[in-house]
């Protein structure tokens, strides 16, 4: 009996080792031995602030090749080194990341119910999607306190939770607790890479800037006295407020909530006193860069966006080189704004500032004929961005427009630019009515020019900026609304003597919705002129795109711009991008550094990664659920107006600048005026809270 | 001599299986009816642990790490064997009683939870001590949940009548609902009694014990 | 016998959980999110049913023949261990999608009483391989249903206030006992 048990049960045994012996055998998956390994170095709190669900699975990854030495991100150096030994990787240097609360809404966000449930974020979150009337704002129970392992949150004073820097590690637990998307871990690559997107914090100034500035929060920065955090945020968007903060149109301001109250707040004022304050006080601010990783970007063109775009790659650690056609960077900055709006002193050390960061420059070369994307190439570019601007002319052409004395407002305002003989004459005409006319206007009278504006539709057309306009008028620029030219007249040699126009009616509006300008018959008139400036519109000159053989391996448009992927500015050539005026036709000055960013963005992601993210909740359009004009309680103040450094007669023969700056005091209250809006959300005078409970008294 | 008394003591309050660590749950549930039934179980396991935490420790260094699991299974099963024939043989009311529970102690994870947490890693006489007072305590909440459950189900103690005529038995409490319950509560009283001494000495209080797999050591299988 | 009456009887009556008290501590660990209760509970059907149909066999044709009953233990979890084993290698190998769905549970399964119950209960009731494997399989869909509810109710217990005491094993034991005492409305159904 007991032989036989013993016999049995080694028999159950030995069957059992045997078939498991060969089942190993057979059934063997090849594991790496290097996913123990690393597994047992990570930090091993299975918090998954790296993505992978716990620690193995992040050991995968690593030896996947899906994530570097950098996977553990509350490991630390440490960890991290010890992770690279094992992989036999080269120490990456990992980027601080921190938590983010994104809302800044809190209290001042409306109830649109009484909640009385259970207090917990994700509990009120299911009954309606919360019960703020903002439906990405803060919900205010304090989840993400809660789910925080390293007790880095706290609830701030005004509803929404603040993060201690010092305790956060990006673990990642409260983003995931949150179901509102409130917050997030973000590094320094996603601070200055981020876009727009819908249910970001997004007040009405901030979906209109094409710059995509965070306003609010620089206006709130400079209204503490924390200029040098006002620019930092400015700088996080566009590399260049102080020529920014003189020459921006400011479509921003149009949005602005508070224009519902008395006026828009005098955002680009601010802009541009705390740019001055930084030139002022000597001493350039410091700006974070990445170290420089040794990957070569060529950006052909050193206007706004050439000069944005090389600014974010250099700070993403990249080596761009800016080709540039002129004698010095700037473009249409430079050469289209005159000195009275920009003084090129200015320019000049915002420009220099950008350059010191280790951005290499190659001037008087022509894109086309010196160099082109192939020979960029070869020479170890990796990428190139083509940002050349728009700087052909529009033509109509009309009788005897081979005079002598007839230019382009451009070329007029480039030769000034450059210094050089522009052959202008005592009586002018300017063709056209958008900025470059203006421009073009006013230089000429501090050239002590008699000039006449001809324009074929009326001043509420006029694409240039009212105070523009006014600002040209006061000069002494005579404005002739409704005339479309028909000829010139020249005499014996050659010289335009008079320009011919028709007088014209406002008609039915056009598809641009502006009325469209019908000509009265028989009411030809004629203006007596020696100097005749169009500057009725500028497109891109890209001919230097086509080969010899007249074949060009970019797609072009009918506005002889070229074609690109419009949220990635990727063209048909992968590592080609395009972005300013020669993608969007002329444009504002703050729209071609925006597109810079989202440039310098698109080549970061291709050459890290070979693939262009597009998020697909970017922000377009204007969020209609954000744009009201009901805003209540809000005690008004009038604002601040810009001060003219010279009046009268003065002004029309100098070209120093017109507009100075405002006072510390106006900018102070400049800054209070700034209600801080959200989505929904905004600061009122007299709190919400009053009323909801006189409101409940009334009950 | 300090160190045995403290491996054998922790079992008893600081350590308390299954209250302050929470294994072995399905035998804490299910032999729990009476007083006598849970005395008997903690008395088999006492066998088991103390004996199994012997072998394991003595054979630690022979085994090698990547079958130690299997091994500490076997020498555990047969244990439980000898268990099962020595309480066929002396005790076989009990051993009615206590049904399939006897060969399950197998699988408790109490067994192979301190055979491999502690007994393979620690001497003999250490691992003895341990495995000695894990198991009395384990026997000591076994019987004090049973006694609580047989006073109020049956309104007797080990068998005896100890509450009057006037009692109306509380059958909730002898069936698996009450055995849920009642287990629930006890952990749940254990916390707030941890919490209260803490808070004595100005501590913050603090999450009671987790029921993690990961406590009884088993998922290191490989 | 009546295979539908076994299997009712299987997965309310007598609920391998919260009626005979087995497996219990998958059933408290594994139960705070619902999609690893489902991996769990899935798990436990397909092993459970393998090693109630290889144990019948042991027992049937090597353990009875030779008088060797009291064998039954040390040789069912022998018997279960190496089938757990095989069948995560067989998994990794053959079907890697289930394994990532189902293998990281099958470690827990060894030490599952549930499994080993389920076995000796089969012995015990006498049952034939057929009845077995019928019964082996709605103890285990028993267990999953057991574990998925309560993994819900724990999800939503996730945002409730509790005392600090109560929180985590205790009220899941509570609520565990809850639930058992709603199964007892099964009690009296079968024979």
């Amino acid at each position: 009996m007991i032989a036989t048990s013993i016999l049995v049960l080694f028999g159950i045994g030995f069957t059992a080792a045997v078939i498991l012996a060969a089942a190993s055998k057979v059934l063997y998956v090849y594991e790496d031995p290097r996913i123990a390994q690393v597994e047992a170095v990570l930090a091993g709190a299975n918090c998954g602030g790296c993505g992978f669900p716990g620690c193995n699975a992040a050991a995968v990854g690593v030896v996947a090749g899906k994530a570097g030495s950098d996977v553990c991100v509350i490991g630390g150096p440490a960890v991290m080194a010890n992770v690279a030994k094992v992989m036999g990787l080269e120490l990456t240097e990992m980027e601080p990341k921190l938590a983010f609360v994104d809302c800044t809404g809190g209290e001042r966000a409306e109830d649109v119910y009484l909640y009385e449930g259970v207090q917990d974020c994700r509990a009120q979150h299911q009954l309606y999607k919360g019960s703020k009337m903002c439906p990405e704002g803060c919900l205010g129970f304090g989840t993400c306190v809660r789910a925080c392992p390293f007790d880095a949150i706290r609830m701030g004073p005004n509803g929404y939770p603040v993060v201690n820097p010092e305790r956060c590690v990006a673990c990642g637990s409260c983003a995931i607790v949150c179901p509102r998307n409130v917050i997030s871990i973000n590094g320094f690559t996603d601070d200055i890479t981020h876009l727009n997107e819908i249910n970001d914090c997004l007040a009405p100034c901030r979906q209109r800037c094409p710059g995509q500035i965070n306003i609010p929060r620089y206006i709130e920065q400079a209204s503490r006295g924390d200029y040098a955090g006002a620019l930092e945020t400015i700088r996080e968007r566009i590399p260049m407020p102080l020529s920014i903060g003189r020459v921006c149109p400011r479509p921003c301001e149009t949005e602005c909530r508070r224009q519902h109250v008395e006026a828009p707040v005098g955002i680009n004022m601010i802009k541009r006193y705390v740019a001055d304050w930084e030139m002022n006080s000597g001493q350039r601010l410091p700006i974070s860069c990445k170290p420089d990783n040794g990957r070569k970007v060529a950006i052909v063109g050193g206007g706004p966006a050439g000069i944005s775009c090389a600014f974010y790659l250099r700070r993403l650690g990249y080596r761009p080189t800016i080709f540039e056609l002129m004698p010095k960077l700037g473009g249409q900055l430079r050469y289209g704004i005159p000195e009275y709006r920009l003084p090129k002193e200015v320019l000049n050390w915002e420009i220099q500032g950008i350059l010191d960061l280790g951005i290499g420059v190659r001037v008087q070369i022509k894109f086309g004929r010196d160099f082109t994307v192939k020979t960029l190439a070869e020479e170890g570019f990796e990428a190139t961005f083509l940002a050349f601007g728009a700087w052909a002319n529009a033509q109509i052409p009309i009788e005897g427009d081979d005079a002598r004395g007839i230019a382009s407002g451009t070329e007029f305002l480039t030769k000034v630019g450059l210094g050089v003989e522009t052959g202008i004459g005592k009586k002018v005409v300017v063709i056209g009515g958008g900025n470059t006319a203006i421009d073009a206007a006013r230089t000429s009278i501090r050239f002590g020019a008699d000039v006449t504006m001809v324009y074929r539709r009326s001043r509420n057309e006029m694409p240039a900026n009212d105070e523009e306009i006014a600002d040209a008028e006061e000069e002494g620029v005579k404005y002739q609304f409704l005339a479309a030219p028909n000829r010139f007249i020249k005499d014996k040699q050659g010289r335009v003597t008079h320009l011919e126009y028709t007088q014209m009616k406002l008609g039915k509006p056009d598809a641009s919705g502006r009325r469209r300008p019908v000509p009265i018959k028989g009411s030809e008139h004629l203006i007596e002129c020696d100097t005749v400036y169009m500057a009725i519109g500028q497109k891109p000159e890209i001919e230097c795109l086509y080969d010899t053989r007249g074949g060009c391996p970019l797609e072009t448009t009918r506005w002889r711009t070229v074609e690109a992927n419009p949220a990635t500015l990727q063209t048909a050539i992968p590592n080609v991008f395009v972005g300013g005026d020669l993608f969007t036709g002329p444009d504002l000055v703050i729209t071609a550094l925006g597109a810079g960013r989202k440039a310098a963005r698109s080549i970061h992601q291709y050459l890290t990664t070979g693939h262009i993210e597009v998020p697909d909740n970017l922000q377009r359009t204007m969020i209609p659920y954000t744009i009201f004009k009901d805003v209540e309680r809000v005690a008004p103040i009038e604002r601040t107006q810009m001060p003219h450094l010279h009046h009268g007669e003065e002004r029309t023969c100098t070209f120093v600048e017109v507009e100075g700056a405002i006072s510390d005091d106006e900018f102070k209250k400049e800054t209070c005026r700034c209600m801080r809006c959200g989505l929904t959300c905004y600061n009122r005078t007299e709190p919400l809270q009053e009323e909801v409970s006189e409101t409940s008294k009334n009950m | 001599m300090n160190r045995l008394w403290k491996e054998f003591s922790k079992g008893l309050w600081n350590e308390l299986p299954p209250f302050k660590v929470v294994l072995g749950l399905c035998p804490v549930l299910a032999v729990t009816k009476t007083a006598d039934n849970g005395f008997g179980m903690g008395l088999a396991v006492i066998f088991v642990l103390t004996l199994s935490n012997m072998l394991v420790s003595s054979v630690r260094k022979v085994i090698p790490a990547k079958v130690r699991i299997a091994c500490f299974i076997v020498i555990a099963a047969s244990l439980v064997v000898c268990v099962e024939l020595l309480m066929q043989a002396f005790a076989y009311p009990l051993y009615q009683q206590l049904g399939i529970f006897v060969p399950l102690i197998v699988v408790n994870c109490i067994i192979l939870g301190r055979a491999e947490a502690f007994a393979s890693k620690n001497p003999i006489t250490y691992a003895i001590a341990d495995g000695l007072g894990m198991g009395i305590g384990f026997a000591m909440s076994l019987t004090v949940l049973g006694a609580i459950r047989e006073i109020f189900g049956y309104g007797t103690l080990f068998g005896v009548q100890i509450l009057g005529s006037w009692f109306k038995p509380f059958t909730f409490m002898v069936e698996a609902p009450g055995a849920f319950v009642c287990l629930g509560l006890g952990l749940a009283g254990m916390n707030a009694l941890t919490n209260w001494q803490r808070r004595l000495k100005g501590l913050d209080a603090i999450e009671g014990p987790k029921h993690d797999c990961a406590s009884c050591g088993m998922c290191n299988i490989k | 016998m009546d295979y539908f009456v076994l299997i009712i009887a299987a997965i309310f009556v007598n609920n391998i959980v919260l009626a005979q008290y087995l497996g219990n501590c998958p059933f408290i660990g594994t139960s705070k999110e619902t999609g690893v209760a489902m991996g769990m509970g899935f798990a436990v059907v397909f092993v459970a049913t393998m090693a109630a149909a290889i144990t019948w066999v042991v027992q049937r044709f090597l353990l009875v023949p030779n008088d060797l009953g009291y064998l039954q233990t040390i040789a069912f979890i022998l018997v279960i261990a190496s089938l757990v084993q095989f069948v995560e290698m067989f998994l990794k190998k053959a079907i890697p999608p289930l394994y990532k769905s189902l293998g990281i549970f099958l470690p827990l399964i060894t030490t599952n009483c549930a499994v080993l119950g389920i076995a000796i209960i089969c012995q015990r009731k006498q049952f034939s391989l057929l009845e077995t494997v019928v019964f082996s399989i709605a103890s285990g869909v028993g267990f999953l249903l057991a574990l998925v509810v309560l993994a819900a109710i724990r999800e939503r217990l996730e945002m409730a206030r509790i005392p600090q005491s109560i929180q985590g094993t205790p009220i899941a034991l509570i609520l565990a006992g809850l639930m058992s005492l709603a199964f007892f409305a099964f009690k009296g159904m079968t024979s």
